[in-house]
């Protein structure tokens, strides 16, 4: 048993600490405000620079410790810049790795581990999410090729991606677990319509449309392995690395409301002393540590566990991120406080944290899915015979 | 990082369950009822070596490390052996005879740790007074030094064990005005002339703990049962905490892990409106929500035993998070757990009412919840 992090881990740590500081944090605040048009340069220069840094690589390798420890790095600097590179690497590079054929793998994974290709899933519609019989796109055969229709719902990435994995009904009556497929969509596809980027309330420098698709044509090789029938198992499968990188990501959005709280509960003061003296202000402080802390070793059990192929890793992920992202609210909500009214303009950092941080608690499975996933697993266990 | 235990680690916990379950558990809840020490319970606990657990085998005990520890805690708490009884032994074990087998001298060790190894002589630790807990250096039970005894006035509460204890490890102040510096600890024993105890007082949970006041009349303590040196009892309570927020608190996991299994086993076999009632989307909360306490908690308990075991000086914002979590989520936990069961929850026959009132001591023993709170804030703030 052995609850640290090993030296090249710590390395990791202090390397992208450093980095993400330098080159990242500098432009969180204007990726907020900025017309969309220009937070694409910005991200597309970010993923450039995490690309050279390795990070890029470093989420298509299997040492999922370190990509936690790095992914909280870069979610502290600027969450927006984590979902962008996340939506990239994990969501579309890990199953394009996974499962793709070597000539799909060939075509876009070297480009995003140099940062020069950007990403996405496209699954949610919008009528449907969690419960994914609900999906309406389908795509059809037609002699070799396929024909996409249909409509997808905020995909992020999707208004500077280069390809984006689309989730679709292949045979409509196999059910959940034989009829689904992914297809890799190309940008310029004849057939799909980008909108414009949605206005959403947090994490507003990643950007994310709607999408349709009418009588969209693809070539054989677009299907993700080859192999029609398999999007269930494979969503799946990569819904995993999803949830460990949300888990980290909300640790790195919590670590920034905490640290910029600590400082700033250094540095005001009232009554002749700095307020974080008083309990009221202390206690905030010291719950923003607790779940912090807490998270971030639920997250690499989380990741440890999925190394070993544990079985009951996909529950201790569910826990990860169920426990991190309530936490991330709970402890952007205390940083508003701490900061009192100057907390509360616009600009403020904690005021741009509280919004990303809502993200968390909705994406990849709701807190109500992660809780009726969690406890099913704990309620099977003590059905009577 | 390898969070995982090593076989030997996990068989030991299996045993201990088992044993547990059938030999200790049955025991617990007439015990509860009648708010009453059992000895039966404590003669098993001593059967099966748990009594020394950390003790070396040269002093005859099993020479466990501290991971083994927690998880022989946590078995017996997953077995549903009341927090009472948990709470005598992690007292006398690990707040006793472990501070015995840290600081004492070899002579010291070789009289008092076989006896509180096999359970013959009942341990306990007194650091609380009337009129000061956390502020432990505001104690004033004092010691004066006089030819070769020290002569202990004043008086400690809530001290658990104290009614049938053999061994006392108190803390006393030298010189009041030195404060921190003049806390010295000393191995007191029942026998010694100006020792007596109160009446063991009625508590709302861990009912099966005999706890009560010490009271030191010119208590005559023979100077070499001077624990660790004068002046180092500041040192000695530090020490102490690694055990407290590791080896004490790995009951309450246990005792997590007994409440949601039997949670689990009531919703799926209660029924309302034609279902099991684990069909109900806020029945299912209350079960994830404990499964997710118990794993951030099984995190917090066994990194403080991994660290002390491997060497390492504790790391008092670790202490401080394990404790102010485990303390506040479990007790909110154990209350949904009550909510579970419905009006059956809040009827002493079924386990989770006397969890409830178990845990509610999670928040308060050995530093309460504001108290961790603020521990961790200082630190953040320097």
């Amino acid at each position: 048993m052995n609850f640290e992090l090993n030296n090249t881990q710590k390395d990791l740590q202090n390397t992208m600490a450093a980095f993400c500081h330098t080159e990242i944090l500098p432009g969180a605040a204007s990726l907020d405000t900025s017309p969309q048009d220009q937070i694409a340069v910005v991200l597309k220069t970010n993923m450039k620079k995490l690309g050279n840094a390795g990070y890029l690589n470093l989420l298509l390798e299997d040492d999922l410790i370190s990509q936690c420890v790095a992914g909280e790095e870069v979610a502290k600097a600027c969450p927006a810049t984590f979902i962008t590179t996340m939506s990239t690497a994990t969501a579309f590079g890990i199953p394009l790795k996974k499962f793709g054929t070597p000539s799909q793998r060939e075509k876009c994974l070297s480009a995003i581990v140099m940062g020069d290709y950007i990403g996405g899933l496209a699954c949610t519609e919008f009528d449907a999410g969690s419960d994914m019989n609900g999906f309406k796109t389908f795509a059809e055969r037609k002699g070799d090729r396929w024909v996409l229709s249909g409509y997808k719902y905020l995909v992020t990435n999707a208004p500077i991606a280069d390809a984006l994995l689309v989730l679709a009904w292949t045979d409509r009556e196999a059910g959940l677990e034989k009829g689904l497929s992914f297809f890799i969509l190309e940008k310029g596809a004849k057939g799909i319509s980008v909108s414009q980027p949605m206005e959403t309330m947090g994490l507003r420098g990643a950007l994310v449309s709607e999408m349709i698709f009418e009588k969209c044509e693809l070539e054989a090789d677009a299907l993700l392995g080859g192999e029609a029938g398999r999007g269930y198992g494979q969503f799946m499968q990569v819904m995993e690395y999803i949830k460990l990188a949300l888990s980290a990501m909300s640790v790195g959005l919590g670590v920034a409301c905490m640290e910029n709280s600590t400082r700033y509960a250094k540095s005001r003061s009232a009554f002749g002393k700095p307020i974080g003296l008083f309990e009221g202000v202390g206690a905030k402080l010291a719950i923003m540590f607790t779940y912090n802390d807490l998270g971030r070793m639920m997250t690499y059990r989380a990741a440890w566990a999925m190394e070993q192929q544990d079985p009951e890793s996909p529950v201790l992920t569910s826990c990860a991120k169920l426990f991190t992202s309530e936490a991330v609210n709970e402890i952007a909500d205390l940083a508003m406080q701490v900061h009192g009214g100057h907390g509360y303009l616009k600009g403020s950092t904690v005021e741009r944290l509280y919004r990303d941080a809502r993200y968390a608690v909705i994406a990849y499975g709701t807190s109500e899915m992660q809780r009726a996933f969690i406890a099913r697993d704990s309620l099977d266990r003590f059905k009577p015979a | 990082m390898d969070f995982s235990f090593s076989d030997e680690q996990r068989m030991f916990r299996e045993t201990v369950y088992r044993f547990a379950r059938e030999e200790i558990a049955p025991l617990c809840e007439e015990a509860d009822l009648k708010s009453e020490f059992s000895f039966d319970v404590w003669r098993k606990l001593g059967e099966m070596g748990l009594l020394g657990l950390p003790i070396p085998e040269e002093y005859g005990g099993q020479g466990a490390d501290i991971v083994t520890c927690c998880l022989a805690g946590e078995a017996v708490g997953h077995a549903g052996v009341d927090g009472g009884h948990t709470l005598a032994w992690g007292a006398h074990t690990y707040l006793c005879a472990a501070n015995i087998m840290q600081n004492g001298t070899d002579v010291q060790k070789k009289k008092y740790l076989p006896k509180l190894a096999s359970g013959e002589w009942i341990g306990c630790m007194g650091l609380t007074e009337p009129g000061c807990g956390s502020d432990a250096a505001a104690l004033t039970t004092s010691a004066v030094k006089k030819g070769d005894k020290y002569i202990l006035n004043g008086s400690k509460t809530f001290i658990t064990n104290a009614p049938l204890a053999q061994v006392f490890v108190i803390f006393a102040t030298l010189d009041k005005s030195k404060k921190h510096t003049g806390i010295t600890t000393f191995i007191v024993e029942k026998d010694f002339p100006g020792i007596s105890t109160g009446k063991p007082m009625h508590k709302m949970g861990c009912r099966t703990s005999a706890t009560s006041e010490v009271f030191f009349e010119d208590c005559e303590v023979p100077a070499e049962n001077c624990l660790g040196g004068e002046g180092l009892g500041w040192m000695i309570a530090l020490g102490g905490v690694e055990w407290d927020r590791s080896t004490l608190l790995a009951p309450f996991v246990g005792g997590g892990i007994f409440m949601l299994e039997n949670c689990a086993r009531y919703a799926n076999q209660r029924w309302a409106f034609n279902r099991p009632i684990r069909n109900f989307q806020s029945i299912q909360n209350r079960i994830a929500d404990m499964k997710v306490y118990l794993e951030a908690s099984k995190l917090a308990v066994y990194r403080v035993a991994a660290s002390k075991d491997s060497g390492m000086f504790l790391n008092p914002l670790y202490a401080g998070v394990s404790k102010m979590y485990m303390g506040d989520k479990g007790f909110e936990m154990s209350s949904a757990a009550v909510d579970l069961f419905g009006g059956y929850g809040y009827i002493h026959e079924y386990p989770v009412e006397r969890g409830m009132r178990d845990a509610k001591l999670g928040q308060l023993g050995g530093g309460t919840s504001d108290i961790m709170r603020m521990i961790v804030a200082r630190i953040m703030m320097m």
